[in-house]
């Protein structure tokens, strides 16, 4: 089986979406035979040549982008805007798609998910499902027992799918929890985000006396 | 009132002379209405660096009109992004622009309505509405995926959807929903 990857995070090879795709891809090819091509389309802005070609040929197709401002971000919606001509050009296609966000709920990421599945039905494709995952910023600074379970579930889903073609609906959703929090997890997670995440890496670049300027006008 | 116009069409386009009517009518009730025409600005997609968050908080780091987008948009009563819709989606143009607006808003995630979002940086933030214009094949079913996706979008700016119309009423009536809402 051969899996083709566009990943859409504007931050490229270092990014979020990137580092779950490495763990998916590491099971996808546990099983003989399997293998996989990865385009950065930021980098292949605005024609995305690469993206169009790969588009045409694929027999899989995963698309993978971070959430940016509650949906795609702009330039993932450049490469959508480029695949319009090709609407119906290869309908046996198999067309994935994978979307992470920062906020520890995976609810967040169904609104766009939504999109996906339209946008499959849109292009002519075989829709084959959407990867969604809160939780994802920070996977660097994360406690690792947290992050590790994580990356074990992106393996787990692209094992199973190297193995039957299709994304097994178990493993989606127990890498999709907790697709909200309850009161008592919102307590806890929101200080802890603020204080580790945030007020961390703003202390690393001596900005946390910054933290709310207002450079637009303090009376705004 | 001020009413801002963010104009995601592409020239020659027909939603250019409707943009251009419901602002006359704006402001011949009276209100300020502003309009950027983004194809006619300079600024890159975000890069995801959070720099505008934990090193320069506020500013982004790109040096280019996003900083007039940022600076209208705060500023504004209403930000109304006008858009044809392309790919079941309003255009890139506008996404991007959207996306570049985040330096408005504080990382610190806080609890509203049982769910997290970012805190305010600002006192104030504009009422946002979407002014789409049908092309292709756009159905209903992407109006109601693209609503909802932005009365998402909205809560994390702060902000809320307050008015999704089509191109296809006349313009007295969108400018008059606008006013009135």
């Amino acid at each position: 089986m051969r899996l083709s990857i566009i990943n859409g995070s504007p931050r490229g090879v270092s990014s979020n979406t990137m580092k779950l795709l490495e763990y998916f891809t590491k099971g996808f090819l546990e099983t003989e035979g399997n293998s996989i091509e990865i385009l950065h389309s930021i980098k292949d802005r605005p024609d995305f040549t690469k993206e169009r070609e790969m588009f045409l040929r694929a027999e899989r197709l995963l698309i993978a982008f971070p959430l940016y401002v509650d949906a795609m971000p702009g330039s993932v919606k450049e490469l959508i805007e480029s695949f319009e001509p090709l609407k119906g050009k290869n309908p046996s296609l198999k067309l994935m798609f994978m979307t992470q966000c920062g906020f520890p709920e995976t609810h967040h990421t169904r609104f766009v998910e939504r999109y996906c599945e339209k946008l499959g039905r849109r292009l002519g494709c075989v829709y084959g499902g959407a990867i969604c995952k809160g939780g994802c910023e920070g996977l660097t600074v994360q406690p690792p027992a947290l992050v590790e379970k994580v990356f074990k579930r992106f393996y787990e889903l692209g094992k199973a799918y190297g193995e039957t073609g299709e994304l097994d609906s178990k493993i989606l959703a127990r890498l999709a929890h907790p697709e909200q929090l309850t009161p008592e997890n919102l307590k806890q997670v929101i200080p802890m985000v603020n204080n580790f995440l945030w007020d961390g890496l703003m202390k690393k670049n001596n900005a946390l006396d910054k933290s709310f300027d207002k450079p637009y006008g303090e009376d705004l | 009132m001020k009413i801002l116009f963010m104009n995601g069409s592409s020239a020659g386009s027909e939603l250019n002379s409707y943009i251009s009517s419901v602002i006359n009518s704006v402001k011949a009730a009276g209100h300020e209405a502003g309009e950027l025409i983004l194809r006619d600005m300079n600024y890159s997609p975000c890069r995801g660096c959070f720099n505008c968050w934990v090193r320069t908080p506020g500013l982004c780091v790109f040096k280019d009109d996003g900083d007039t987008l940022c600076r209208e948009f705060l500023t504004a009563d209403i930000a109304v992004l006008a858009s044809p819709v392309i790919m079941g989606y309003p255009a890139a143009i506008v996404k991007n622009a959207l996306d570049r607006i985040i330096p408005l808003i504080h990382p610190y995630l806080e609890d509203i309505g049982g769910e997290v979002h970012h805190l305010k940086r600002y006192k104030k933030y504009p009422a946002m509405a979407l002014l789409l214009e049908k092309t292709g094949d756009t159905d209903d079913e992407d109006i109601e995926i693209i609503r909802d996706i932005y009365q998402r979008a909205a809560l994390n700016l702060q902000s809320s959807l307050k008015l999704l119309r089509l191109t296809n009423s006349p313009v007295e009536e969108a400018a008059h929903a606008l006013i009135n809402n």
